[in-house]
């Protein structure tokens, strides 16, 4: 092991790079932190994505810095600049940086694994994974995924169906995801949710919205050809009052059908399976 | 040393340069809507494209797959009202998802559709939904929100007979908007769904709107 020390004509670099990466870190920093990071905060769950999102950039911003910093100063200050080839210098082991390498890292590491078991822990992810602490109010919402589009069931409107996703504001909504077919995956990520739409399976996701507006849902699981196109723009978050109205208007529209439609059920399992069964 | 700031100086302006370029084309204001001039689209739906009443393609690699005839790509004017006929030749299916038994999207909400009834004698109404175990196709363009359940010919009708379905819906903005059928309809594929249901040029295709 080699002593820890740098060269007298090495130490104007090493100063000079120490003052450009914290000037460069911090001004770093405090962009990124004002970025807006999707998912956005339609959602609480969504705003917890962002958030932790946000951090993760925040402190990856000082690492990103230091390694294009290095790169650029490298190749400006020591660029070989005559024809000849020389090997350079032998390097040795440093136990003094290896150290402070280690020890960093290591801290870095904890400090994510203490901010990820606290995000889990948080009542906002448990409340969207379990529905603990779930109010009775919440709004069941069922996703139905085909092939290729998303129809969408109100259990606490009469089991109506529909064609597009809207969802009162403030008011927490139970979304159970299932598919009439093959495997899809539900994918509203304004909201901040991404589930498995599997056939025969009623997968539970909970989600607050706290923000009215448009999100968009789309399939995330390669479904066959329409894949690329199973999406929808025109999902709302709208007010109580505003989604009163729709489902109302929703309800009448769905008369015509409805009993047609089988009674409202966790999944369905319905023929004719192939043309003609 | 002033050379090669200079030059990571004018490295970074260009970049910043082109970004920005970039980003402004995306944000650049599109033309407004234009409507365009009432246009027909007259179509045939067949149990085998190689036996089609009106457009056969003997030829085609697949003559007895299902298919939308003479062609699934169409293209329309934007912001217009599409008037489209469907001869619809073949039998009832059924639908997997009852909801699209009914009619979304279509100019008042409805279809007008000559069939045979079960005694098969020819009649003809307006309809705002179906029985779904009695569709045999769907017309879908789900993203200008136009589904339209088409009716199986019935059994008891006259060999060789054709519901006639007829019913207009809006374009939106210039684009193209994919469209499918959701009756489970390839014969002998998983779930219906494959064959002709996930090859273009049979049960899906692509809406040109211009």
């Amino acid at each position: 092991m080699g002593a820890f020390r740098i060269e007298e004509a090495d130490r104007p670099h090493l100063v000079r790079l120490l003052i450009i990466w914290v000037i460069l870190s911090a001004i770093g920093i405090v962009g990124v932190l004002q970025i807006n990071y999707p998912p956005y905060d339609q959602t609480i769950q969504g705003q917890d994505q962002a958030n932790t999102l946000k951090l993760l950039t925040a402190l990856a911003t000082p690492v990103f810095v230091g390694v294009v910093m290095m790169i650029l100063y490298s190749a400006i200050y020591f660029r070989r600049t005559t024809p000849e080839l020389v090997d350079g210098p032998p390097m040795v082991g440093n136990t003094p940086v290896q150290v402070v390498w280690v020890t960093v890292s290591a801290i870095l590491v904890i400090f994510l694994a203490i901010v990820g078991i606290a995000t889990l822990s948080s009542e906002n992810v448990a409340q969207a994974v379990a529905g603990a602490g779930a109010q009775n109010n919440e709004l069941h919402v069922q996703v139905i995924a085909q092939q290729w589009y998303f129809t969408y069931r109100y259990a606490d409107y009469g089991g109506v169906e529909t064609t597009h996703l809207y969802l009162p504001v403030n008011h927490p909504v139970e979304l159970h995801v299932t598919s009439l077919d093959i495997i899809h995956s539900f994918w509203a990520y304004q909201l901040g949710v991404k589930a498995d739409a599997n056939p025969g399976v009623d997968n539970i996701f909970h989600v607050t919205p706290q923000k009215t507006g448009g999100f968009e849902v789309r399939c995330s699981e390669l479904c066959g050809l329409w894949h690329g196109h199973m999406a929808d723009s025109g999902g709302q978050v709208v007010s109580q009052s505003d989604f009163d109205t729709w489902i109302a208007q929703q309800q009448a529209d769905f008369a015509t059908i409805a009993k047609a439609v089988p009674s409202y059920a966790p999944y369905y399992f319905p023929l004719p399976l192939t043309k003609g069964s | 040393m002033l050379r090669r700031v200079s030059f990571v100086a004018a490295g970074v302006v260009i970049v910043v340069v082109a970004m920005v370029a970039f980003v402004g084309l995306f944000m650049l204001p599109r033309p407004g809507p234009l409507a365009g001039p009432p246009t027909s689209l007259h179509l045939e739906t067949v149990a085998a494209v190689g036996q089609a009443n009106e457009w056969p393609r003997p030829n085609d690699p697949h003559p007895d797959w299902v298919g939308y005839l003479p062609t699934t790509t169409w293209t329309v004017p934007a912001n217009s009202t599409i008037q489209v006929q469907i001869d619809q030749e073949d039998g009832a299916t059924g639908l997997r998802n009852p909801f699209w038994g009914k009619v979304f999207g279509t100019e008042g909400g409805n279809m007008h559709v000559t069939y045979f009834d079960d005694q098969g004698n020819p009649q003809e109404s307006d309809m705002t939904s179906i029985d779904p175990t009695q569709a045999a196709h769907t017309f879908a363009i789900p993203d200008l929100g136009v589904f339209v359940p088409l009716l199986g010919v019935n059994p008891n009708a006259p060999a060789g007979s054709t519901n006639v379905i007829t019913f207009s819906f809006k374009t939106k903005g210039p684009g193209r908007y994919r469209w499918q059928c959701f009756v489970p309809c390839a014969a002998k594929t998983v779930f219906g769904n494959g064959g002709p249901m996930s090859t273009i040029g049979y049960m899906g295709g692509t809406l040109i709107v211009t």
